[in-house]
């Protein structure tokens, strides 16, 4: 199914996940089947998993052996140190003096996790999706792949909505775990229906602060989606560039693709940053027991 | 966009991560933190203590040796006086002995000059006797008598 490579087929290569589901004739990966809400991005599950390994991986090792000799921490334990204390420091910047045990871990996962997944995007474009459709290629004999660029492969979880929407889902789950224990069943019924305009106009007031409620978690997912997804069409976009049969449009572009690469390793830890400070706000105003 | 169950399955990963990082990744990572914190709180604390104890040693080190200084200062003193002292004794003994030995010495002079005066007046009365006696034996003359006497004065 390979056709001639346009800068169109290129660029929508680059944006088409890996798709598996289950079909009328059974369980394929086939990019050209229909498939319902039932199907998974294989490709931005795989890289998750995988990054999410090499975070606990990296932690649990940073750990010395419990009964060892605690002296000066030494190269990787500094490193996860001072995640923690950077992380436990915007926790208490905003938990104050309530205490939860689970913020805390919870938000150097999301942190550490998310920045691992964003620096996925700093990997060539090409690097990982050629290759891995060279080996597919070599070892499968599916039906629908016939030449490496039949696997679509994207690389970067967090241009994938699906992975950052599914993320602010749970963080939002929790938030309205606590919202319920902390508060009461009661009061937190009561924030969502008595304001802004008192008890005359309750349906109003749902309304309203339904709105603000769910637009939390979306607003969440979708800000981290939107600067990677921005972020990696650029570097397709740079490295089109190279396809042209100038020699020095591809000087160019190799230019580009240095300085959006280091402009965008800014993004990729602020938005990392972002995504933990705002679970951590959420959670903080589910534990806010007083009336604003 | 295509939303599908891929949004549940990492909904379900991220609960599964976060539980083991809370459940076995963090918690030891931050006893470990806040014992080290913890020790060496103590240790700077024990190092403060250290150097207060080594400064009451410097004050005391310095007391002692003004102190011993002193002592010697007074030991030494004590010892010239006393040098001094016993100068003084001894020459006030010598000079006390010098007297008592010229004093005797004196004596001594004297009583030997009494005896020789003594002892030559008993001669010269001797002599004087026995000019005389001469004298008396031999007739008296005056040319005798002046040499006699001559002669007896030459005897003394």
């Amino acid at each position: 199914m390979a056709s001639e490579l346009t800068t169109n087929s290129y660029i929508n290569h680059h944006l088409t996940n890996l798709k598996c589901g289950k079909t009328d004739a059974g369980w394929t990966c086939d990019p050209y089947a229909e498939m319902g809400f039932w199907s998974f991005h294989v490709d931005s599950l795989l890289w998750s998993v995988i990054l999410g390994c090499v975070f606990l991986f990296v932690f649990k090792k940073a750990t010395p052996k419990k009964g060892g000799e605690n002296s000066a921490p030494k190269g990787l334990q500094n490193f996860a140190e001072m995640c923690i204390e950077f992380v436990e420091d915007n926790v208490q910047s905003m938990f104050g003096s309530i205490k939860n045990t689970l913020v805390a871990p919870l938000a150097l996962t999301v942190f550490i996790w998310i920045l691992l997944m964003n620096l996925m995007d700093l990997v060539p474009v090409d690097f990982i999706p050629v290759l891995a459709g060279h080996i597919a290629a070599a070892i499968t004999d599916v039906s629908w792949i016939k030449e490496p660029d039949d696997l679509y492969f994207k690389v970067v979880p967090t241009t994938d909505p699906n992975i950052t929407l599914g993320m602010a889902f749970a963080v939002f789950i929790l938030t309205i775990y606590y919202s319920i224990t902390v508060k009461g069943i009661k009061a937190f019924v009561a924030e969502l229906t008595l304001h802004p305009f008192g008890k005359y106009l309750i349906p109003v007031n749902f309304v309203l602060e339904m709105v603000n409620f769910i637009a939390k978690p979306i607003s969440l997912g979708l800000r981290l989606f939107g600067n990677l997804y921005a972020g990696e069409m650029i570097f397709i976009l740079i490295a089109l560039m190279l396809f042209f049969s100038s020699i020095w449009v591809g000087v160019l572009g190799f230019a580009l693709h240095l300085i959006w690469a280091l402009f965008h390793v800014l993004i990729v830890a602020l938005q990392a940053f972002i995504f933990m400070a705002l679970t951590i706000a959420y959670l903080a105003m589910a534990h806010e027991t007083e009336e604003h | 966009m295509d939303i599908n169950a891929t949004l549940i399955a990492q909904a379900i990963v991220f609960t599964a991560f976060v539980a083991i990082c809370w459940k076995f990744i963090y918690p030891p990572m931050l006893s470990m933190m806040h014992e080290r914190e913890q020790r060496i709180a103590e240790g700077l604390e024990a190092a403060k203590k250290a150097d207060d104890s080594l400064e009451e040693a410097k004050l005391m080190y310095d007391k002692e040796l003004s102190k011993a200084k002193k002592e010697a200062a007074e030991i030494i003193e004590k010892a010239n006086s006393r040098a001094s002292q016993i100068v003084s004794n001894a020459k006030t003994k010598a000079e006390e002995e010098a007297e008592k030995i010229m004093t005797s010495a004196n004596t001594t002079i004297e009583s030997e000059t009494n005896r020789a005066k003594e002892e030559l007046r008993q001669q010269m009365s001797d002599i004087i006797i026995d000019t005389t006696k001469k004298i008396l034996d031999e007739e008296i003359s005056a040319k005798k008598h002046d040499d006699l006497l001559k002669k007896a004065a030459q005897d003394l």
